[in-house]
């Protein structure tokens, strides 16, 4: 372990100059943009990509070629990921977390030595200073256990997060490197008993005490992972904000609570479904004193401060699931290279083999959306990946609870039972699709914002054509003419192309898709205007259009470069490809025409109808088979 | 059987009471349209009567009953009198109007006789008399009616007789079995159709109307959503727990028993009677009595009927009037918590300057009128101002807001006007409405009961 610790600081005494300075400098920077951000976008990047696509158009430069580290990076990273993984694979008794709910004290020691507990904490203040990207890549060994990944993500990419984004210098020399060597362990203090949709939700007061220098804290928080461990918590509070037109208003601050300001009580841990070890409890604020100076951001922002924590947070859970289904895959392909039912293995199976390719496709596409994204967001200036981070959560969420099932399904009986780890990964992977954003509100977020991006800029034009302006009519008509007979070209193939040959049916098909996309948001937007919100599944649908065009994207994007520098097995990458690409382009096409009017696949009427008349009567209400009337 | 049969029918009046010597009575077979109408089976009672005697009547004399004798008196005197089948029922009931005593007419009628001659007129006095009896939604009595009618003798038996109409007047008469059936909601059984399939034949009116019954009795059976059982629970505070959950359609609503009857004799001697006070209020309408404006007044209004079945139940309502516009005060809600770019919550709202597209707009346009707050309703055992004043008393131990609210009791004696409207000289005390406000801000709860 000691090993680790010398390699973390020669890394920084190397690294510290032109690495981290740049680190710094953009940390600096992002206060002033989270401020500005509404009203000023910085100049260097404006580009989004996913957003873009809901107005028909892909912006390949944010996306192709796809991202790289330098090698150099590259080594550090694998002299991290050695030992990381040998503790992993041998220290690490994940059977035992999961039946004692609790993660041992020696376990937690090895982590901390390793420096897991400050991964994206600058070196400045002892963490290890990694980019998104390493991170995502630790983050695939550590998911190995549930327990101890949520745990880790609750410290440092929630709990600390707002310290380290839009924390001052003097709150991160004071707590980061006691976070860093995991000395402190941090948690995120958002949820509550009656937390819903509506602001008022949040009933944990701040006020102000009469010398004006301290914050009373009082109320309760719910859920809270590393609830019953935590030293410093990131804490959301409603507080009295004087407005500009000098009305006093509730609104939500964050402020950084240590425990040992007294007042602080944790829960009993829940008994959880899944990810048994981590510490999930309540915790009750009464009179808890919190300095002034342990306000994040401004009074009032907290809102703000959360929602960058979480959005930019999200991405890592692609590595994370890619990982537990790597593990899986290799232990599902040992059982079923074993196993002989009938005189043959059960690899020689199709059905069989169709589990192995679901997974193998899965895992691919996890894995190019998660760095895609990761690479992004690395990028300097300040890149708007909230988008992008939100659809890696819902594909991988979703893609590993289904390969996780189709792991198990493999091993069949054995499978079910305690002696093998799959029912284990099963549960644990399960929380993936609720926490940091259920799926649900995550595909209303990416739909809505994107509506809205689009919205802005196709108002303008929609109301001409409505009010009868025959100009812009006739060049709506003009566009719509020439893209019928037009195929859409976004210039990813053919000359100047950034996709690889190999790869252009696939591209075409994305370029289809992205076309018709446009184009079904502007039809959208034009039938329902600000009603939209209200077509939970319409917008279900373009969500997952949406995700799935990212997703083409990302694999195109990868697997090209696979090509062009010759990775090994890239022939098995450009199968994967074109098999996910062809599948998800009939997908879309399918949830596209859905989304016209009138479409006759819609059946959104018969979907509504059925669970109103069930919700009416909160129950299944249909007469047993077996009942008679006469 | 078959052609001779046929015009035997058409003749048997005229034949029989040529055989007998009596004179001829000029009976009129109606036509089928007649018959359809309601109350004409009178017609026949009184046309046609059994005027001949039964051979079978005296077999069994150890047996015989007051009812047979009657039945047999009214046989003697047929010469004399014009005696219909109402009269057996009647006269054999006496007092005790009964399944079994309608049983045992039917039975006498059947064993009397082995021609069964007049059974049609005493089908149509039976289905007639079966409310008196208390019979008219018992399929088995239905049953016994019908087993009344002889076995295949009017069952056609070639493509003539099936192509007109067979024993009219017979078939006539099953159908009108059926149709009493039908009114009163009464499922046949596969009894009734073996009956009707013994007496009539697999394709004649009775079967057929029984087919049609069967084609949409079982469709209606569920369609009420809201089902009443047939059994009302007797107990009053029962009762009312099922009228109460009944109209608040709210599946969250709780009911809450603030009294239970009881009866009390006091040192004195009097009896003191505690009505049964239930109410129901659902936490929607908690969270809005909570918010009213505690200078507006709520009002006890009542007492307001609710139908189950045959029985009528009465209830009260809490309830305020509408606020006006100008008084709403609209909840805001920080435009960065719903809005688009935030993914903590859910997005509610996209600022766009678009509205739905003319044709995309499948909205009615219905015309709301607002109505106030209905915060919560009971029902009890009296609906005087003291009982009800009880029941609000109840209330503020969850609603606490409601001692500062004025409560003003608005009631008219609805209910006592069904028992008691025979009673000409309470009419006047009955339209008094007692309209009394009652402003407790330093009494204590209790003593509002008194006050009035």
């Amino acid at each position: 372990m000691s090993l680790n610790k010398f390699i973390v600081l020669s890394r920084s005494v190397r690294r510290g100059r032109n690495l981290f300075a740049a680190r710094v400098a953009q940390t600096g920077e992002y206060l002033y943009q989270f401020q500005s951000q509404r009203f000023i976008r910085s100049s260097s990047r404006s580009l989004a990509y996913a957003k873009d696509l809901f107005l028909g158009k892909v912006n390949k430069k944010e996306v192709f070629p796809y991202p790289e580290i330098s090698n150099e990076e590259l080594e550090e990273l694998n002299q991290f990921v050695q030992p990381v993984e040998k503790f992993f694979n041998e220290s690490v008794d994940s059977a035992k977390i999961d039946r004692e709910a609790n993660i041992p004290p020696e376990t937690l020691d090895g982590l901390k030595e390793l420096g897991l507990f400050g991964i994206q904490i600058p070196e400045e203040y002892g963490g290890l200073g990694l980019s998104n990207t390493m991170y995502a890549r630790l983050g695939e060994i550590t998911s190995l256990d549930g327990s101890i990944a949520v745990t880790l993500a609750a410290h440092q990419a929630i709990g600390l997060k707002g310290i380290l984004i839009a924390g001052t210098d003097a709150q991160k020399a004071k707590y980061l490197p006691k976070l860093a060597t995991g000395e402190h362990i941090a948690a995120f203090c958002l949820t509550e008993p009656g937390s819903g949709s509506d602001a008022a939700s949040i009933q944990l007061r701040a006020t102000l005490t009469e010398d004006g220098k301290h914050y009373l804290l009082n109320g309760t928080k719910f859920w809270i992972s590393n609830g019953g461990w935590a030293d410093i918590m990131t804490v959301f509070a409603r507080t009295e904000v004087v407005d500009k037109d000098g009305q006093k208003k509730d609104k939500i601050t964050a402020f950084i609570v240590e425990r040992a300001f007294g007042g602080v009580t944790s829960g009993k841990p829940e008994d959880k479904l899944g990810i048994r070890g981590s510490n999930t409890t309540e915790i009750t604020f009464e009179d808890t004193k919190v300095p002034i100076e342990n306000v994040i951001g401004e009074v009032g922002d907290g809102f703000k401060v959360a929602m960058n924590i979480l959005n930019n947070g999200r991405f890592s859970m692609g590595g994370a699931g890619a990982g537990v289904v790597k593990k899986l895959i290799e232990l599902s392909a040992e059982y079923a290279g074993t196993r002989k039912q009938f005189n043959r293995r059960l690899s020689e199976f199709g059905m069989i083999q169709d589990k192995f390719a679901t997974m193998a496709l899965n895992v691919y596409v996890m894995e190019s959306m998660a760095y895609l994204t990761a690479g992004m967001m690395d990028r300097p200036g300040l890149p708007d990946c909230s988008l992008e981070a939100a659809m890696v959560k819902v594909f991988s969420s979703e893609g590993t609870w289904i390969c996780v099932s189709e792991a198990l399904q493999v091993l069949g009986g054995l499978g079910f039972t305690k002696n093998y780890p799959y029912e284990r990964y099963l549960r644990d992977c399960r929380i993936l699709q609720i926490f940091e954003g259920t799926n649900e509100i995550l595909r209303m977020y990416v739909a809505l914002t994107g509506m809205q991006h689009a919205g802005k800029i196709l108002t303008g034009k929609i109301k001409e054509m409505k009010k009868g302006n025959l100009g812009v009519v006739f060049e709506i008509l003009g566009k719509k003419i020439k893209d019928t007979v037009q195929t859409a070209d976004f210039g990813l193939t053919g000359k100047d192309g950034v996709v690889h040959p190999s790869l252009t049916e696939s591209a075409k098909m994305f370029e289809q898709n992205a076309a018709c996309f446009g184009s079904t948001v502007e039809g959208l937007l034009y039938r329902y205007g600000k009603t939209i919100v209200d077509e939970q599944l319409l917008l279900k649908k373009v969500a997952d259009v949406l995700i799935n065009l990212y997703a083409m994207t990302a694999v195109l994007s990868r697997s090209s470069r696979s090509i062009s520098i010759g990775l090994r097995n890239h022939d098995h990458e450009v199968l994967l490809t074109n098999t996910f690409c062809k599948d998800a382009h009939f997908k879309n096409n399918y949830m596209l025409s859905q989304l016209q009017r009138y479409s006759p696949e819609n059946d959104d009427a018969n979907i509504k109808k059925i669970a109103q008349d069930v919700l009416a009567k909160r129950a299944y209400i249909c007469s047993h088979p077996l009942e008679r009337t006469f | 059987m078959s052609a001779s049969h046929h015009l035997l029918r058409l003749q048997c009046v005229r034949c029989v009471s040529h055989f007998l010597g009596t004179p001829v009575r000029q009976v009129i077979l109606p036509g089928r349209a007649h018959l359809q109408t309601p109350g004409s089976q009178h017609i026949y009672v009184q046309l046609l009567r059994p005027f001949h005697r039964s051979a079978v009547c005296s077999t069994d004399r150890q047996n015989r009953t007051d009812i047979e004798k009657l039945v047999e008196d009214e046989t003697h005197h047929k010469d004399k009198t014009l005696v219909t089948h109402d009269d057996i029922f009647d006269r054999a009931a006496g007092d005790s109007k009964t399944k079994v005593e309608f049983n045992r007419v039917v039975d006498v009628f059947k064993s009397k006789d082995i021609r069964r001659r007049g059974h049609v007129e005493f089908i149509y006095a039976a289905l007639k008399k079966m409310p008196e009896f208390g019979v008219e939604c018992d399929v088995t009595v239905y049953n016994k009616l019908l087993d009344v009618f002889p076995k295949e003798v009017f069952v056609p038996q070639n493509f003539i007789q099936r192509m007109f109409n067979h024993y009219p007047r017979q078939q006539e008469c099953g159908v009108q079995v059926l149709e009493q059936m039908e009114n009163y909601g009464v499922m046949p059984n596969i009894e009734t159709k073996v009956l009707l399939v013994q007496i009539f034949g697999e394709k004649s009116h009775p079967i057929r109307k029984f087919q049609r019954i069967m084609y949409w009795f079982p469709k209606f059976k569920h369609t009420n959503p809201y089902p009443v059982p047939h059994v009302l629970p007797s107990d009053p505070v029962d009762l009312a727990q099922f009228s109460l959950t009944r109209i608040a359609a709210d599946l969250d609503a709780k009911i809450t028993i603030y009294q239970y009857p009881s009866t009390d004799i006091t040192e004195t001697g009097e009896e003191i009677t505690r009505p049964h006070i239930v109410g129901i209020q659902s936490p929607d309408q908690r969270s809005l009595l909570a918010k009213h404006n505690p200078c507006k007044p709520v009002f006890v209004e009542g007492p307001y009927p609710l139908w189950l079945r045959q029985k009528c139940v009465h209830y009260y309502l809490l309830r305020a009037d509408p606020i006006p516009p100008e008084e709403k005060v609209e909840e805001e809600i920080d435009p960065e918590m719903i809005c688009p770019e935030q993914s903590l919550f859910f997005p509610q709202r996209v600022e766009l300057d678009l509205k739905v597209d003319m044709g995309d707009d499948h909205s009615f346009n219905v015309d709301e009128v607002e109505e106030g707050a209905v915060y919560a309703m009971c029902m009890a055992g009296q609906g005087d101002q003291a009982t009800l004043s009880q029941w609000i008393s109840g209330l503020q131990e969850t609603c606490p807001i409601l001692g500062q609210i004025p409560t003003v009791f608005r009631l008219e004696s609805g209910p006592r006007e069904l028992q008691t409207s025979t009673d000409d000289h309470q009419r006047p005390e009955q339209e008094a409405e007692t309209d009394q406000i009652i402003e407790d801000d330093e009494e204590p709860r209790h003593s509002r009961g008194v006050k009035q």
